[in-house]
Formats: C-alpha cells, sequence, structure tokens
C-alpha cells in the first residue's frame, strides 16, 4: 500500500514585469526610497563598468563584474539592519555598497591589496570569499553564535547556482534547518557557473527545491525586480529574527557580464540568449515603473548619472592614490602577535626594502 | 587542587575550566554532547554547560567552518573531530579561512578557534582511526599545531590554546589517552605555545619528539643513561611555531640529535627540525641527525601496526649510532 | 546576407521626434557588444530612452558627447568593421594573466643521479681540525664508514704537539713530491745492479766526464734506454741526441739540469758544461729550458756516499743510471786476489718498456767503457 508522506511546491514572486509594469498590488514605499533605490543601483552599474575599464587599462587586477545583479544585491542588503551580517561571494558589489564599504575599498580589493577587506563601514560583515561556497558554513557559524546569544540578529549568505552544487552548501543548509539558525541564504542564479550554464549543473527543476532537503522554506523571485526582492527578502528576514528559522530564496537573474574580466563569455554562450536577457536589464525597468508613477523625470536621470559617475570618479582617485603596501604587512596580520621565529623573517624583509 | 588525571581526563578538565571561566567559549562536534565524545573528552560538560555543547550533523567540514563563523562573531569555539583521519575534509576550512582570516581582513576579523582530535595509532583500531597528520597541518602559515604528551601538558597547552588569539590545531595522542596518570592541578593556570618542554637534561645527545613518541624516549634515556650515556629529551609540543632557539641550544651542547615522531619518514616535520640542524646549528653536530619515524608506507592496519610505530629498540638503536661519532 | 554596417545612426525615436540629447553613454572604446545591449540613454521631451545595439560588435567609435543634441539619423557609434564578433585573443584563463613568451627550450639530454665520495667528517670536526692545525687527509678515520671523528682528530693532535711544526713543502721540494709520486704511480720500474772495475783509470780521473762518456757508449750499444715513453698513447720515442738530465743535490733541495748532446762533446766540453750548470744551480740562475727534455738521467750520488741504489726516473725517460762511491775491493783477478778500486753501478729503468735484457746489455756497455784505462 502506498501512501503520499510529502509534497513540495514552489512559489514565484515578481511584482514589477520586465516592462516596468505593476503586477498586482504592490507593498507600500516612498517615492523618496524609490529614488534612493534606483541611485544605488544606477551608482552600482556606473562603479561596475568603471572597474572593468580600470581592468582593461591595467590598474585593475582580475574583477567580477556584477553587470545585470542590480536589484538584487541592492534590494538584499537595503532590508537588512546593520547589526545583520552579509556573507558574500564575489560579485555583490552592490550589497557591499549599501552595507557601506567605500567603492575604494571594493577597488583596492580587486586591486591585489588586502586592505580593501578591512572594511571601513560594516565591521562584522564577511570578506569576498573565493572558494566557493565556503561561506555557507561560516553563515551557518556566525548565525549559531547569533542564537545562541540569543540575538534579534540575522546572518545573510549570497551564493551561486554553482555553489549550489557544493557540499558545504548542503551541510549548512542541514544544520539552520536543524538548528533553527536565523540565517537566509540568498542563491544569485544567474544562469552561469563560468561556463556551465544550469541545465548542466543540476537535475532540479528549482534551485529554491533544495530548502526541501534541508527542512526549511524556500522560494524563488525574480532577481531583477527590486521590490519583489526586498518584499521576500524582508519577510525571511522578519522570520529569522522572530526565531523562526531560516529560508532559502532563488532569485532569478542574468550574468550579462563575463564570468570575470579574464573570461570571455563568447566562447560558451549563444549571442541571442544575451540579448534577449538584455531585455530584462533592471535598471530601465525600474526606471520606467517610477517614470510611469510620476516619479523620475530625464533631468533626474541626468542629474543622477552626473552624480554618480563623480562619486565614482573620487573613489577611483582616491584608489589609485593609495600608498603601496608595507612587505612587512605579510606579517603584520597573520597573529594576533607576532611569534619570535617570524620576527626574524620580518626584519630580513624589512631591512630589504631599505637595503 | 591536584587530582591523578588520565591525558584524556586533563583535556576534560581544561575543556570544564575554559567553559567556566570564559562564556563565550562552546564545544561542538559529533557525538560530544549526550555521549560526552567517543574517547569520553567531553562528558559531563552538556550537563554542566548546557546549550554551549552542541552535537552537530556527521560532516567534518561542517564542524571546521561552523567553527570559523563562530569564532569571527566572537565566540571561542573548540570544536572536535571525532578521529585526525576525518580531519581531511575540514582542512579546507582550516587552510583556506581559518588560517587566513584575521590576515585577509587586516585583522579586523580573526577566528580564535581549537580543533580537536585524537591522533596516532597503537589503539587497534580500523583503518582511518589510526593517521599521524600533524606535518601537513603545521605547513600551514597562520595555523598552530600542538600536541600535548602528558596529562599536565595536556591541561595547560589546552587551556592556552583555548586563550590563543589565532587557530590551534590540538592532537591528542590517543595511545596515551590513559596510558599513564598524573598529578594536574585544576587551577586555570595555562602553559606556554611557542616553546619547547626539556623534559630531563643531559649532555651527550638529544632526543626530540612530540606526543606519544616522548613516552618512548624517556624510557630509552633511563636505558642510556645506565650505560653511561647521558640524553637530552625535549618534547616540541608547538609544532608552528617551531621554539628552534630550545632545539638549538640543547644540540649546541649535546651535538647529536636523534628526532622521533610516528608519522612518515620523508616530509615528516622531523625534516624541519633536521634542517634547522643543518642551518643555523650545522657547526655543532659531531654526528649526522638521525630520524626514527613510522615508514614512508600507508599506517598500517592493528596486525602490523607494532612494526611501524617507532619504538624504544630503534630508538635506542639511533642513539648508539650518535653515539659511535 | 547584408553586411552590418559601420556606422550606426539615432534611431527614429518616435512621435514625431528629431532629435535628443545624449545623457550618458553605456559603453567605451574597444567594448564587446551584443544585440540589444544598451549603447547610451537619451532624452527626448518625454522620457529618458535607451538606445540598443542593433548588432554584435566592437566598439570603435562614440560620435557624440555627452550633453549634446543628436539629430535622428546623425551617427552614433561606429563599429570595428567586419561581420559578425570580433575574436579578440582567448586569453586561456579565468583569472588574472599568463604571460605568453617566444622562447623555445633545447634541451640536451641530462644526466640523472649522482653519487659523491670525499673525506668524511662533520663539520663541527673539521672545525676542531682547524682550530688545532691538522690536516685531515693525514688522520686516519676510526668511525662508522670511514668517518672521521673527533677522537681520531685529537689523536693527530697529540702526535703533532709531539713534533716540529707543519713545514708547507714548496718549490723544487715540492715540485719532487709530485713528481716522485707521479713515477711512483706510473712507472714500472726495475733495477739491475753491477761494479765496475776502475783500477786502471789514470791518476786525476774525472768520474762525471768518465760517467757520461760510458752513458753514451751505453746508448749506442742499447738505444732502448735513451728513449721516451707516452703511456697514453703507447708509444716510444727512440732519441738521437743523448741528453743527459744530471742529478744535482743542493740546498734548496733536487734539481735535474740537462747536459744536452753528450754524445757529441770532447771529455773538456763536458766539464766544462757540467760545470756550467752547478753554477747556474749554486747561482739559482737554471733557465726553464735547461731543466727539461732529459733523454735518460744520471745521479752520481757517489760523492756523498752509498753504493747501490734504486733511483727513481721521472717519465717520460725509461731509464737512470747511479753510481755509488768508489770503493777497494778485494776481488779475484785471474784467479788470484787482488785490491781493485769498483764503482758501484744501479740501472733503474722502466720495465714498461725497456725489457731486462735490453736494460742488462746497455748496462755491460756502461761498465766496459768505464773500466778502459782512457
Amino acid at each position: 500500500m502506498k501512501t503520499t508522506v510529502a509534497r513540495f511546491s514552489v512559489a514565484y514572486h515578481q511584482l514589477i514585469d520586465e516592462h516596468g509594469q505593476p503586477r498586482g498590488a504592490l507593498p507600500r514605499i516612498s517615492p523618496a526610497a524609490l529614488r534612493r533605490l534606483y541611485g544605488q543601483m544606477v551608482q552600482t552599474r556606473r562603479f561596475d563598468e568603471r572597474a572593468v575599464r580600470l581592468q582593461r587599462t591595467g590598474q585593475l587586477g582580475t574583477y567580477a563584474s556584477s553587470l545585470g545583479h542590480e536589484a538584487l544585491h541592492v534590494g538584499l542588503a537595503d532590508v537588512m539592519r546593520a547589526e545583520d551580517v552579509l556573507l558574500p561571494t564575489y560579485r555583490e558589489a552592490g550589497a557591499l555598497m549599501v552595507r557601506g564599504v567605500p567603492m575604494e575599498q571594493l577597488l583596492r580589493y580587486w586591486g591585489g591589496d588586502e586592505r580593501g577587506s578591512d572594511f571601513a563601514g560594516p565591521q562584522r560583515d564577511f570578506p569576498y570569499c573565493v572558494p566557493i561556497a565556503t561561506q555557507c558554513t561560516h553563515a551557518a557559524g556566525v548565525a549559531s553564535a547569533m542564537r545562541l546569544r540569543g540575538e534579534k540578529r540575522v546572518a545573510v549568505c549570497c551564493l551561486g547556482d554553482g555553489a549550489s552544487s557544493k557540499g558545504d552548501f548542503y551541510e549548512a543548509l542541514n544544520l539552520a534547518g536543524v538548528w533553527r539558525l536565523p540565517l537566509v541564504f540568498v542563491i544569485s542564479n544567474n544562469q552561469w557557473a563560468i561556463s556551465v550554464p544550469l541545465s548542466r549543473q543540476t537535475a532540479c527543476a528549482t534551485l529554491a527545491q533544495k530548502a526541501i532537503a534541508g527542512g526549511i522554506p524556500g522560494e524563488q523571485v525574480d532577481g531583477n525586480d527590486l521590490l519583489a526582492v526586498r518584499q521576500v527578502m524582508g519577510r525571511a528576514l522578519t522570520r529569522a529574527r522572530r526565531g523562526d528559522g531560516p529560508t532559502l530564496i532563488e532569485a532569478l537573474t542574468y550574468r550579462l557580464g563575463d564570468h570575470t574580466t579574464s573570461d570571455d563569455a563568447r566562447r560558451y554562450r549563444p549571442e541571442a540568449e544575451v540579448s534577449a536577457a538584455w531585455k530584462r536589464d533592471p535598471l530601465p525597468r525600474l526606471r520606467q515603473f517610477m517614470a510611469g508613477q510620476g516619479l523620475w523625470s530625464a533631468a533626474d536621470e541626468e542629474g543622477l548619472i552626473a552624480d554618480c559617475d563623480a562619486q565614482v570618479e573620487r573613489a577611483v582617485a582616491a584608489y589609485l592614490a593609495t600608498p603601496p603596501p608595507a612587505a612587512t604587512d605579510m606579517f603584520d596580520h597573520l597573529y594576533a602577535q607576532l611569534p619570535a621565529s617570524l620576527a626574524r623573517q620580518r626584519a630580513e624583509i624589512a631591512g630589504a626594502a631599505h637595503g | 587542587m591536584a587530582e591523578q588525571s588520565t591525558l584524556v581526563e586533563a583535556v576534560n578538565l581544561a575543556l570544564a575550566r575554559a567553559l567556566a571561566d570564559d562564556p563565550t567559549v562552546v564545544v561542538l562536534g559529533e557525538d560530544v554532547g549526550v555521549n560526552g565524545g567517543v574517547f569520553r573528552a567531553t562528558v559531563g560538560l552538556q550537563e554542566r554547560f548546557g546549550k554551549r555543547v552542541m552535537d552537530t550533523p556527521l560532516a567534518e567540514n561542517l564542524i571546521a567552518g561552523v567553527a570559523v563563523g563562530m569564532a569571527a562573531e566572537g565566540l571561542r569555539p573548540v570544536a572536535e573531530i571525532q578521529f585526525s583521519g576525518f580531519i581531511y575534509p575540514a582542512i579546507d576550512q582550516l587552510v583556506s579561512h581559518a588560517s587566513r582570516l584575521r590576515n585577509r581582513t587586516r585583522g579586523r576579523l580573526s577566528c580564535p578557534m581549537v580543533l580537536r582530535a585524537p591522533c596516532g595509532g597503537g589503539i587497534h583500531a580500523p583503518e582511518h582511526h589510526s593517521e599521524s597528520n600533524e606535518a601537513m597541518l603545521a605547513h600551514v602559515p597562520g595555523l598552530r599545531v600542538v600536541i600535548p604528551s602528558s596529562p599536565a601538558r595536556a591541561y595547560g597547552l589546552l587551556l592556552a590554546a583555548i586563550r590563543d588569539p589565532d587557530p590551534v590545531v590540538f592532537l591528542e595522542p590517543a595511545r596515551i589517552y590513559r596510558a599513564m596518570k598524573e598529578d594536574v592541578t585544576d587551577n586555570g593556570e595555562a602553559l606556554p605555545l611557542d616553546v619547547c618542554f626539556v623534559l630531563r637534561e643531559g649532555t651527550d645527545l638529544t632526543l626530540v619528539s612530540w606526543g606519544a613518541c616522548v613516552l618512548d624516549c624517556l624510557a630509552v634515556a633511563d636505558s642510556l643513561a645506565e650505560a653511561g650515556v647521558s640524553a637530552e629529551v625535549i618534547d616540541v609540543a608547538t609544532l608552528n611555531r617551531l621554539d628552534t632557539d630550545t632545539l638549538l641550544a640543547s644540540v649546541g651542547k649535546t651535538g647529536r640529535c636523534v628526532i622521533v615522531h610516528e608519522a612518515p619518514f620523508s616530509g615528516g616535520f622531523g625534516a624541519e627540525i633536521a634542517a634547522l640542524l643543518a642551518g643555523p646549528g650545522l657547526m655543532s653536530l659531531l654526528a649526522p641527525v638521525e630520524r626514527v619515524t613510522g615508514y614512508d608506507t600507508v599506517m598500517p592496519l592493528a596486525r602490523l601496526e607494532h612494526a611501524y610505530i617507532p619504538g624504544p629498540a630503534r630508538i635506542l638503536a639511533a642513539a648508539r649510532r650518535v653515539m659511535e661519532h | 546576407m547584408n553586411e552590418p554596417a559601420k556606422t550606426f545612426t539615432l534611431p527614429d525615436l518616435g512621435e514625431g521626434l528629431a532629435e535628443a540629447e545624449l545623457l550618458s553613454w553605456h559603453v567605451g572604446l574597444g567594448d564587446h557588444v551584443v544585440e540589444g545591449q544598451p549603447l547610451a540613454s537619451v532624452e527626448t521631451d518625454k522620457a529618458v530612452v535607451e538606445v540598443p545595439s542593433p548588432r554584435a560588435g566592437e566598439i570603435e567609435r562614440l560620435c557624440a558627447q555627452v550633453g549634446e543634441r543628436v539629430k535622428v539619423g546623425a551617427p552614433l557609434v561606429e563599429f570595428v568593421g567586419g561581420a559578425g564578433l570580433d575574436k579578440s585573443a582567448d586569453t586561456g584563463t579565468v583569472v588574472g594573466a599568463v604571460a605568453v613568451g617566444s622562447a623555445v627550450l633545447h634541451e640536451a639530454a641530462q644526466a640523472v643521479g649522482r653519487s659523491g665520495a670525499g673525506l668524511r667528517a662533520t663539520p663541527a670536526v673539521r672545525a676542531i681540525a682547524k682550530r688545532l692545525g691538522v690536516d685531515l687527509g693525514s688522520v686516519t678515520p676510526s668511525g662508522p664508514n670511514d668517518t672521521i671523528i673527533k677522537a681520531d682528530v685529537e689523536r693527530v693532535a697529540r702526535i703533532y704537539a709531539e713534533t716540529g711544526p707543519l713545514e708547507p713543502l714548496t718549490g723544487t721540494r715540492r715540485a719532487m713530491a709530485v713528481n716522485m709520486a707521479k713515477t711512483q704511480a706510473e712507472v714500472a720500474t726495475a733495477a739491475l745492479f753491477e761494479d765496475a772495475d776502475i783500477h786502471a783509470w789514470p791518476a786525476k780521473s774525472d768520474p762525471m766526464t768518465r760517467l757520461l762518456r760510458a752513458l753514451a757508449a751505453g746508448c749506442q750499444a742499447e738505444p732502448a734506454l735513451n728513449a721516451w715513453f707516452d703511456s697514453e698513447d703507447m708509444g716510444r720515442r727512440l732519441l738521437k741526441k743523448i741528453d743527459v738530465g744530471i742529478a744535482v743535490d743542493s740546498p734548496e733541495g733536487l734539481f735535474v739540469p740537462v747536459l744536452r748532446d753528450v754524445a757529441g762533446k770532447t771529455p773538456a766540453e763536458l766539464r766544462a758544461g757540467v760545470d756550467a750548470l752547478m753554477a747556474a744551480v749554486r747561482g739559482r740562475s737554471l733557465k726553464q729550458d735547461e731543466l727539461r727534455g732529459a733523454s735518460i738521467m744520471l745521479s752520481n750520488f757517489g760523492p756523498l756516499g752509498g753504493r747501490y741504489a734504486v733511483p727513481l726516473l721521472v717519465p717520460p725517460v725509461v731509464a737512470i743510471l747511479g753510481a755509488g762511491r768508489a770503493r777497494d775491493e778485494v776481488l779475484a783477478v785471474n784467479g788470484e786476489p787482488a785490491v781493485h778500486k769498483v764503482l758501484p753501478l744501479s740501472l733503474s729503468f722502466d720495465h714498461r718498456v725497456v725489457t731486462g735484457g735490453e736494460a742488462a746489455r746497455f748496462l755491460m756497455a756502461v761498465r766496459a767503457d768505464l773500466e778502459r784505462a782512457d
């Protein structure tokens, strides 16, 4: 005799479609907030384009562009509280900027300077994480500490579609579920893990349904819809803060740029697919929505772009003017106190610098 | 209050002391809570300290990664890996993150975690339960590796490891977990890290070791004394960062050195000490440096364990060889 | 299939608008764009509009400035010529930059592995030896694997303490050490002894000139002893001229100056020649040339004392005649004892190239010449 012991369904959320048209009732948000958010998205885009250009002119190392992810990154960070902790991958420039990391620090990181990860803003946020998905177990640890101390804080773990294949993700998901951790997983499903498309990454119909394996709720959202991202994130953060446990959010978006500035996606992506994805670009969609509401004019756009570019240029100037790190920096942050045996090596390099 | 404790009991005492004195200390691992740990290292802790002692799901990578996250958030996690042979999935988190977080963020975040694991063979265990992998961990900049050889040193060094602001891998030799008792005063006093312990002074040769092999070295020193040879015995205790001064001073005095470890010969941590002696220590040497170690083979199963692990006979033979010079 | 246009003009924006102000560029020079990718934002009276790229390509020129009013149909961007995507170089990596070099390696086959040898002593032992002034080469090792241990060095140092300080060999002494070692290592020395009855010599005979003449007679009788042996090429050269290397003892050591063409000189010339060489030795004015090229050697050690010897020849010569001190000897002469002066002769020869028979014949000829009255 057979009975069904479990079923699952996965919801998909969208509030504004790709033409900037509302789909149903919208949450309340002030015009000022909308303009601010759009401004942060544009700031992210202008920064990103400038960073790519810096790399192309040899003034920045390999850079991972966030082109096309602006709504997701700005949206998820906007609804976090200052005391929450963000654990990013390495593409969430917009999220870090909203959280208060100055643009010149991001440039320093990509410029190969560890001082870029000594965030001026959010002191407890984790730095960019290169080993894929390893930040998921860190997030579980951070959330464990929060829960142990009874704090009303949440850990937000960003990961990509490729990362969702990795053991670290499943292990963290499992722990989050069984320990009821205040942890929100945000999978930025931009359809590509370097050259591996989603269809070759997993047999799952959705990445959100991996939540079922952890016994936690999972849902999809249109990652290019700022308002939907904010709404879904906001609800997940509230749940976690209340002690009701973790959520997995799969945000659907598209990686409009290359994996990094050393990659050439034209080697493996059909041009038609990329062209079609440009039509779902989050920036014009929001702008058209705001214009439709009478909240945004051409003058606003012109002024915003000028402001953003000026901010970016100030950051670039600050980055380029950064004095080079001392070679002894390699030693000074390995331990709280430099061990005697390392002091000799440090002296050697300090001497060489002056010798 | 001194009581006679075995090494594993001393570990338990240190953990309890740390949990009692510092509310940020937590203990996590498989079977550490209700079961008190498969070697009973954490017995009684969950009863006393409740939710600060956590049973985790079965996932070594997770345990290490969660410890990183907890430590960055201001806790002092003491994570247990059930056997050093299962530390391999955790190496990514140890090497990629624990050892680097402070450096990566220029001191903004740091990782004061301890990862404990029983290590070494000699307990007739199944495959994978007898590993000596301290050399691969000691090779990681930013990661300390500490190995006690007695109950008192286990107590003092574990407290030091927990209090250290940077990550420590604490490997406990399983075959001496209960081999002897010693007076251990539960006074919360830590021993220094980064320091070798001269357990016995001598003038003719220096026996250098760590972990369970230290006991064999002490026994061999007794035999040598009967034959009129005075051996100095050093317990290295902290492998990375190595106390080179103590080692060089000792061999500077005796001119002869025998290094003993259970782990395989080539690329073992004994090679690092031999290189030290061939470098700054060269002019002191009267005899070639001898290394008495496990062979360059996979750790055998129980039937052949005794043939693999360096015991007093092999150590004594090496001591005699250096004394020919 | 149409070739894509190089120049993209501002398209018709609809609603009868004839121009628009360029608000911002979304692309830069050299960017590779795809169809549909926004190139710029332009402002009309009504709205801000994005202008999408009509094609994929590489931006070659931006034809308007920000703030400029661009007419519909006027050039906006120019693409790098050619259809389809420009295939820029594959970086061959996904992070960083992997340098490409043009050097081509040509490696010769290489020997693998080597083994070493030499004196075995630890650095500490070597330091002790140096401090005590002990030459490790003179120390017999007693450690395992022939290792010199501290006790060995100390033993030798005690021995040195009971002897004088080390006197380094220089000049001719050094040369002798080197040459004799070489001789010992290479030459198959064999010896033959004889006595020459010289009671028939007139008074005031000059032994040196008589010996030189006898030597020449020996070489004439047996040319095999006036030769050079080339051990490497395994050959010998029989020499026409007899150039005798004469061993001379001096305070500075052993010299072997060469008297040329002994067979072609009169006794007076022989004497004069020998005198000149002796003077040069005493005056330290011997030229290098005068020490080279002997075809046979002579050691008249009689004036110093001693009867027979096994003198060592120096390659490439193959023979050396030694003459000891003449003495009165009771001989059997015609069946009756008689006291005659006897000159002891010792011939060493290189048995690699000279046979015993040749040596014997040579020596008999030498003796015969010496036993003549004049």
